[in-house]
Parts: C-alpha cells; sequence; structure tokens
C-alpha cells in the first residue's frame, strides 16, 4: 500500500494538485459497491464541496445523532484533512451505519452499487430535509417520515414532488417529463417526474448516445395498455415519449447491464459493448439545450454475473485520471476508459463494463 | 487439413459461424449488393501483441505493372527461389479453400466473373490453376493491407481466398495504420505507422516476392529520437534488423502511437504521420531515416506549432503540434494541396499543405472525431465520430453543410464513393451528386446521397422539399458569406444543421467496424478484429442474367423511392438466418 502511494506521488509529481487528497478505501468484506460509490462521490467536487460545508457549518451543534449524512460528511472531511497527500482510509464509521441502517447491506454478500448509491442520495435527501424542516418549523413535530424510495423505480429513480431542494438536488436532481398524445383528441398530457440518475436499456454495439435515443423515443400505447385520455373521458390508444426537461447539474448514468432473464430464472449480466463518449450533450431535451457535459467518473463492475465480482473506479481529478481498487490507487491515462466499454460478442471474456458513469456540466464550471 | 486450416481461420475472424445471422446482401435504390467474399487473417499467425489491442486498419493498393528495367527488384538467385517457395505455399492453402468456397458460396461466387478487371494481368479471378501466376508480383494487381496484433497482412483482392498470400511479422511493435502510394515512381510505395511511434516505409512488390515473414529492404524511422539506435538504410539493407530500445515503455509507447499515415499526392515521396500526442510530422523518403533531429519544446499544447528540421538530410522534414490529444486520423485532398486532420478534441482542422497554414477548422457536436475523408473534386469532406454523426463540410463555405444521422454508435470510418454516378437524371429533379458510405462501431455500413442543390444553392430548387433534410431548416443562414481564414468554428447547435438521413443502413459485420474503401467493382468493410468483406456492386446486367428473377425488380433503379431506413433499430434487429452462405 505504502508503495503504491508513494508510486502515485512519485507519478504526479510536480502535477499533484494543490490540496487534492487520494486515498483508497479499505474493504471490510464485499464493501467494494461502497468504495467505489464513494470515491466518485468524493471526486464529484460540487457535491464534496457542499457537503463539506454543510459539515463546516453544523459540526458546532455537535449533538447531533449519527447519521448516513453525517458519516459521510465525516468521512469526506477526514480524506480532505489528511497531512499526507496519498495513503489509505478505513471507512469503518460509514459502513457501520450503513449496515445498521439498512438490512439489505448488512450482509457480506455483493451488492450493487447502484442500488447503494440510490438508497445513499435518497438517505441524504431525508436527513436533510427533516433538518430543514426542523429548522423552518421548529414547534412543528411532525416527523415526517417519508418512506425511502430507493430501488423502488426500477425506471426513474424518482425522488418526491415539491422537493426542498438539499444540496444533493442541486448536484444530481434533473427533470423528465412524460408527454402523451392521445391519438383520438391529439391533447398532449405532460407530466414531470424528477431524477437522480437515469437508468438506460443498452444493446448490444451502441453507444450512450444511442440508448438515451432509445429511452425517448416514442412508444405507443394500445392494446393492453392504453392511456386513460382525461378529455375524452376514457382509455384511447396514444403515444409517449420521455424528454429531459431540465438537465441535471451533475448527469449519472446508469446501464442496465444486470438483467432478469425469464427462461433462467435469474439476473444475467450483459456485457455488452456499449461505447461512452468522454463529452457528451443531452439529445432528448425538451428545448435542446445543446448542454455540455464532461465525464469525470466511471463505475466498473468486474465479474460476470450478478451476484458475485468486484467494483472498482475510474475518476478524472484535475485532468488527471485515477483507478481506484479499494485501498488501490493509481495513476492512469484517458485511454483506459475505453478498455471498460465491454465485449462486441457475447462469449469473449472482457467482463469489466463500465456501470454507472458520471458527468458533469460543463456549463455549471464557467 | 484444409478443414483444419478452414476452421481456424473461421475463428480468426472473430466468429464467422457467428454471422450466420447476418444477410449476404443489402439493397440499393439501384441494385443488390451482395457479399462476394471474405478476407481475413488466421488466428494463429497472430504470435503476440505488443501491448494494448489493435484495430483493424484496411488500404487497398493498386499495383502498377512494372516498368521495364527498374532495377529495385531482386534478381539474385536466392531470392527467386523464395519466389517459388512462396507460390508452393499459397497453392497448398488455396486449393481446399477454393473447394470449401466453392461449396458453400452458393451463387456469390457467379459474380467474381464481373471482377476480373483489375486482376486480368494476374488472372487471380478465382480459375483453377491460377495460383501460378499470382506469384508472379511483377505485373499488375489490386492488394488489400490491412494490420491485427503484431502483423501486417497482404491479400489478393481479385482471389477468392480467404487468406493472405502474405504476412510480415514486426517483433518490437504493432503495425497501427498504413498508406500505399500507387504513383510512386520508384522505391518505397507502402508505409506503415507502427505502436511505438516508428514508421517503417517499403516496397509492396519486394514483399510480395519476398517468402520471410519479415519486412524485407525497409526503412525505419523513428522521428529522430536522441537514444534511438535505429538500423534503417536506404533501400541497401536486406535483412532486417531488430530495433532495440529499452526505453520502451509504456506511458510512452502510449503517447506517442501513430494514428494515421498519408502519402502528400503530387508530392513524390513525401509522407506525413500523425501521433496520439497531438504531433505529425512530415517525411521524405529519399532523406535519410535515421539522424539526430530534435524539434524544440511544445510551449502550450493547444495551439499550433510548426518546426523545421535544421539538417535539409534528415527525417522527419517538419514537425506540426496541431492539439491537444491526439490527432485521430488525417486526409490530403487529391491534389495535395490541402491536409485535413481530426481528434480528440472534437475539431476537424484544414491546412494548406505548403503554406503551412490553418485554412479553417469547426467541431464535432461533442466527443472527438474519429476519421476523415476527401470527396474526389476536394469540394467536401466528411468527418465521423464519438456523436455518432456523420459530418459534411463544404470547402468552399469552409463550414459544414449536413449532419448525417443514422449511427447508433460512434462512426470509424467514412467515405465518398467516386466510382458512382447518379442515375441518369431524366429530368425529374433528381439531382444527387455525391454518394457517400460510411461504417460504425454499430457493425452498421450505411449509405448516403448528398443533394447538394438544396444545401449549397438553394434557390434553384425553391421548395422541392427533399426527403433527405429535415423541414425548416433554415436555408438562408447557409448563405452568409466564407468566414475568415484560420478561424476554428464551435459546435453548432442542433437545430441549425440541415440533417440527412441513410439511404440504406445494413449490419455487415458481427464486431464493430473500423472502416471502408471504395472500389471500382465493390464496397470492402473491415471490423476491428480484422475480418474483411467484400460487397459487389449490383451487376449492370443483372436483368439479362437468368440467376435469379426475384433480384429483377430491386435491380432496376427505383431512382424516386428512396429506401430511407429511418429506424436503424428496426433494421438492425429484423435480420433473420436467410439461407446463410458459409464462408469458411
Amino acid at each position: 500500500m505504502g508503495a503504491a502511494s508513494s508510486r502515485l506521488e512519485k507519478a504526479l509529481g510536480e502535477q499533484f494538485p494543490e490540496g487534492e487528497r487520494y486515498f483508497g478505501l479499505e474493504n471490510f468484506g464485499n464493501t467494494c459497491y461502497c468504495n467505489s460509490v464513494l470515491q466518485a462521490l468524493y471526486f464529484c467536487v460540487p457535491f464534496r464541496e457542499q457537503l463539506l460545508e454543510y459539515y463546516a457549518n453544523n459540526k458546532s451543534t455537535g449533538d447531533v445523532e449519527d447519521n448516513m449524512l453525517t458519516c459521510l460528511a465525516d468521512l469526506f472531511s477526514q480524506i480532505s484533512n489528511q497531512k499526507k497527500k496519498t495513503g489509505v482510509i478505513a471507512p469503518k464509521r460509514f459502513i457501520q451505519r450503513l449496515k445498521k441502517q439498512n438490512e439489505i447491506f448488512r450482509s457480506y454478500m455483493h451488492q450493487d452499487a447502484h442500488e447503494f448509491l440510490n438508497f445513499l442520495l435518497n438517505e441524504l435527501v431525508d436527513i436533510l430535509e427533516k433538518e430543514s424542516k426542523v429548522d423552518a418549523e421548529p414547534c412543528e413535530n411532525s416527523s415526517l417520515k417519508k418512506n425511502s424510495n430507493g430501488a423502488v423505480n426500477v425506471q426513474l429513480n424518482g425522488t418526491k414532488k415539491e422537493p426542498v431542494p438539499t444540496l444533493v438536488h442541486r448536484c444530481f436532481q434533473g427533470i423528465l417529463t412524460n408527454e402523451t398524445r392521445c391519438l383520438r383528441c391529439e391533447t398532449v398530457t405532460d407530466r414531470d417526474e424528477t431524477f437522480f440518475d437515469l437508468s438506460l436499456d443498452i444493446e448490444q454495439n451502441s453507444s450512450i448516445t444511442s440508448c438515451l435515443k432509445n429511452f425517448s423515443s416514442t412508444e405507443t400505447l394500445n392494446a393492453e395498455d392504453k392511456f386513460f385520455c382525461d378529455k375524452c373521458c376514457s382509455l384511447q390508444e396514444a403515444q409517449k415519449r420521455m424528454k429531459i426537461k431540465k438537465p441535471p447539474n451533475i448527469l449519472v448514468i446508469h446501464l442496465k447491464r444486470f438483467k432478469y432473464i425469464e427462461q433462467l430464472g435469474r439476473y444475467k449480466k450483459l456485457s455488452y459493448r456499449v461505447v461512452f463518449p468522454l463529452e457528451l450533450k443531452l439529445i432528448n431535451t425538451v428545448d435542446n439545450s445543446d448542454l455540455e457535459y464532461s465525464l469525470f467518473a466511471v463505475l466498473v463492475h468486474v465479474g460476470s454475473g450478478p451476484n458475485h465480482g468486484h467494483y472498482i473506479s475510474l475518476v478524472k481529478s484535475h485532468n488527471h485520471w485515477l483507478f481506484f481498487d479499494d485501498e488501490n490507487v493509481e495513476m492512469t491515462d484517458e485511454s483506459m476508459v475505453q478498455t471498460f466499454f465491454g465485449s462486441a460478442q457475447e462469449f469473449s471474456g472482457n467482463t469489466d463494463n463500465g456501470y454507472i458513469l458520471f458527468y458533469e456540466s460543463l456549463a455549471e464550471k464557467s | 487439413m484444409a478443414a483444419a486450416n478452414s476452421s481456424a481461420s473461421a475463428a480468426g475472424a472473430g466468429g464467422s459461424a457467428a454471422a450466420a445471422g447476418l444477410k449476404t446482401y443489402f439493397k440499393t435504390p439501384e441494385g443488390r449488393y451482395k457479399l462476394q467474399y471474405e478476407k481475413t487473417h488466421s488466428a494463429a499467425v497472430l504470435h503476440y501483441n505488443h501491448g494494448g489491442k489493435t484495430v483493424s486498419q484496411l488500404t487497398v493498393a493498386y499495383l502498377k505493372e512494372k516498368p521495364a528495367g527498374q532495377g529495385s527488384t531482386p534478381s539474385t538467385p536466392s531470392s527467386s527461389s523464395g519466389m517459388r517457395s512462396a507460390a508452393a505455399r499459397l497453392l497448398g492453402s488455396g486449393n481446399g479453400n477454393r473447394t470449401l468456397s466453392f461449396v458453400g458460396g452458393n451463387g456469390v461466387s457467379r459474380a467474381v466473373s464481373g471482377s476480373s478487371r483489375i486482376g486480368g494481368g494476374l488472372g487471380t479471378s478465382g480459375g483453377i490453376g491460377s495460383s501460378q501466376a499470382v506469384a508472379n508480383y511483377d505485373g499488375k494487381g489490386t492488394y488489400i493491407i490491412f494490420n491485427a496484433a503484431d502483423t501486417l497482412f497482404i491479400s489478393d483482392l481479385n482471389s477468392q481466398d480467404k487468406d493472405p498470400i502474405k504476412s510480415i511479422h514486426f517483433s518490437n511493435s504493432n503495425p497501427l495504420c498504413h498508406a500505399f502510394d500507387p504513383e510512386a515512381k520508384e522505391g518505397h510505395d507502402l508505409i506503415i505507422g507502427m505502436g511505438s511511434g516508428d514508421v517503417y516505409s517499403m516496397s509492396l512488390r519486394q514483399q510480395l516476392q519476398d517468402p520471410g515473414r519479415k519486412p524485407v529492404a525497409a526503412q525505419h524511422y523513428n522521428k529522430g529520437d536522441k537514444d534511438g539506435t535505429s538500423t534503417g538504410r536506404h533501400i541497401l539493407i536486406f535483412t532486417f534488423h531488430l530495433v532495440i530500445r529499452p526505453f520502451f515503455l509504456s506511458s510512452w509507447h502510449k503517447c506517442n502511437r501513430c494514428t494515421s499515415v498519408a502519402w502528400v499526392p503530387e508530392r513524390e515521396g513525401i509522407f506525413v504521420v500523425s501521433h496520439s500526442d497531438g504531433n505529425l510530422y512530415v517525411y521524405d523518403k529519399c532523406k535519410d531515416g535515421n539522424t539526430e533531429c530534435t524539434f524544440p519544446a511544445i510551449k502550450d499544447p493547444a495551439q499550433l506549432m510548426i518546426s523545421h528540421a535544421k539538417s535539409s538530410k534528415s527525417n522527419p522534414i517538419a514537425r506540426w503540434h496541431v492539439c491537444q490529444g491526439s490527432i485521430n486520423a488525417i486526409s490530403f485532398s487529391p491534389d495535395g494541396a490541402y491536409l485535413a486532420t481530426v481528434g480528440r478534441d472534437g475539431y476537424l482542422r484544414v491546412f494548406d499543405f505548403s503554406k503551412e497554414q490553418l485554412i479553417f477548422g469547426g467541431k464535432s457536436y461533442y466527443g472527438a472525431l474519429l476519421c476523415c475523408t476527401w470527396s474526389s473534386d476536394g469540394k467536401y469532406l466528411l468527418t465521423g465520430g464519438e456523436d455518432d454523426l456523420v459530418q459534411v463540410w463544404s470547402m468552399d463555405d469552409r463550414k459544414i453543410v449536413a449532419w448525417g444521422e443514422g449511427h447508433n454508435s460512434w462512426v470509424s470510418g467514412v467515405s465518398f464513393d467516386s466510382y458512382w454516378s447518379p442515375p441518369n437524371s431524366d429530368g425529374t429533379g433528381e439531382n444527387t451528386v455525391y454518394r457517400f458510405g460510411s461504417v460504425g462501431q454499430d457493425t452498421q455500413l450505411l449509405l448516403w446521397d448528398l443533394a447538394l442543390d438544396e444545401i449549397a444553392v438553394p434557390l434553384r430548387h425553391p421548395s422541392s422539399g427533399s426527403p433527405t433534410f429535415s423541414s425548416g431548416s433554415p436555408s438562408a443562414h447557409w448563405d452568409n458569406a466564407c468566414l475568415p481564414t484560420g478561424v476554428l468554428q464551435p459546435s453548432p447547435r442542433m437545430r441549425d444543421v440541415p440533417k440527412l438521413s441513410p439511404l440504406v443502413a445494413h449490419r455487415v459485420h458481427v464486431d464493430p467496424l473500423s472502416g471502408l474503401v471504395f472500389t471500382n467493382e465493390s464496397i470492402l468493410t473491415i471490423c476491428r478484429e480484422g475480418l474483411i468483406k467484400i460487397w459487389v456492386r449490383p451487376d449492370q446486367n443483372e436483368n439479362n442474367q437468368q440467376s435469379n428473377s426475384s433480384e429483377l425488380v430491386l435491380g432496376n433503379p427505383v431512382s424516386k423511392d428512396r429506401v430511407i431506413t429511418s429506424s436503424n433499430k428496426a433494421t438492425g434487429s429484423s435480420f433473420k438466418q436467410s439461407s446463410a452462405v458459409v464462408f469458411t
């Protein structure tokens, strides 16, 4: 470890970014799903900065009970305040809290990184919203415990309606609009939904652009699946499509690589080759915003099946690409990203596949 | 024995068996393109991959009749015996394959008869016993040059043999890109760019005449690295020496990789090599390959910087630092006046090559650009890249004129079909001037028609409402004056660029594609793994043949009803296992 971290320092040399810390995270038995997500979130700079700011402002009160938010903020602050530039940290408190909080993550089984990210973001929102409520109306003792809906919605990892914009919302929230056009009266009904990430169906030898296009392609509702038109007051055939109304600042794209195969009665991993560019624009926005995003983190699932394997993450920090594999941190090259696109043919062995992609809006930066 | 051979080569092709779901023809308004045959390397030939996965690229070389009395061919007894053994080898594997391809090639092999034009001098168009003639590499011929792992392969385009007739093995790095100069008057006509950043030049004919697996009489260029211990000597050496350079570190290796090579048209002996570090080097094959030559440090990697070698004898003769990040491809205008580059930064740049001046540049919608090419009249450029689009640029207007939408993944190869002529204009207003093709990582080949009148001179066709363009494209926007020289334009907005739809979209391979080439008789497609498919053009006389009456209708030029495949998804997935032709 020590050797590895000093190697990283040597590799970066003079170019080591001022004030930046690169720390590996210890694995407590199949917690790589957690470590890889934490690294991606840590290097999501607007999120990290806002979380650290929150931590600094709320630490003084001191009486708050541990929760996922304080544990995460504490971990981030621990990393950023390290004297050394590189090394290894044990995210013990965070993992303990996670296991206490949610029984799914209690076992030593392999977990799904996307499920964990979903759970974590929704949990943070719950805590932040509760706190802001307490701050705003300290007299009212309504503990609006909202059902944490992580992993409930498969298509959209939706959050609640009319949310108080928390730091999680400011970073990750986007709005999708579901346009449904009744084929009888031609009335278009818009229904908005918020999202923290987009889960995309994937196809062999395709691109993220193409997956996004399919996500927004027009779908006809007919036969068993008709649409209830308010104007016609009856079930009608309709056309439906999903577009992005408000693009998020941080665009998280989840590739649906784990697919339930009915014949097999179990989930199967799709190692399809899905290419993703280092810069991306959303082609499926309502107003053709032409907003440009830049890739800054890739979560990679390593392994052939959904129930075992490993997670690693590739992260871009200060224009350098770094490779995080639990304790290990190594300097790498932009070109390494393309080794995680997947395999062009089903049985050709490459099982290290990009699973969750993190893009940041370039408009936000300038 | 033959069966064993062929199964090995099937495996090397990245699973031809798995290609059973692919159709062996596709329809266009002018008729059917049919899969004529396949070419690939045998997996067993691939020894070693010098770090990193390679992507196969394709060059078609038209070797002219050897001018009488040219003395570059070895005429020693030893090398002529070498020629005999090469012929013997070819005969052995060739027979086996030929038998098999007749078994499986139902009807397709018949099309070969139309392809004897180029191979005429060699007599290689499929007749039994013609292999004898193949060994005579003094004549003219058309060859396919392609790379895979550490080897460069040469196949005879007009022979049905799936296996290459020659493989050249490189012991220290992978060949990644290559170019052939059909106009070379003497000396070397084939250049090869390596993963190490080194470059080799050689004579194609000499390689064909030599039975060995090493390049013969190759010239080695190493950009004048100070520690380079190159042994390359011009034309004089016949044995190839290993170049051992202990500083072949992988990081160095990565950032100096050759990405594209090109001969400068109309400039005998001058060639250009682009690299993944944003540099391109200009070489003169008549100068030494191994000299001490240093160029000044690049101060700002984002700025264009052109430096010339101090010595007039050395190679490279110039270095152009073009952009930050990799230059992914380069292409010269047919007259050699202009050089186009595309790169990681998403920009197309067009330079006046002799004046060393940027004429104009423009950006992809997003992501890197991966390929570029010119129309044969030098008026238009095509680029393709990571935004899944094919961009059409006008040299006159110095800007983008259209976006082709139709690929479901990155566009890896673009080419104009300079052999194609529009169906006879019978006054219907059909005024398609350019045909081009593109291939992508979505395994598809797309063909497009570019109806220029409708973009460039919209007034001539006031209300034609072409189906190939999105309605409501602001034509006035495209009438404005030419931009000043040397300006890099930012990405245009989606709504500002007229869109093209493909004429045909066809899934041609199992693996992602890396390139395409048009020849007089066919379209050649190559996938990243090194399988080449040759799609023969619709037969003009198809109607007169008794072969397949169901094709008659398709053979007619149905010019007005364009086969526009708006949903490629549907075509891609709708291929059924239909009378699969087994190529072995």
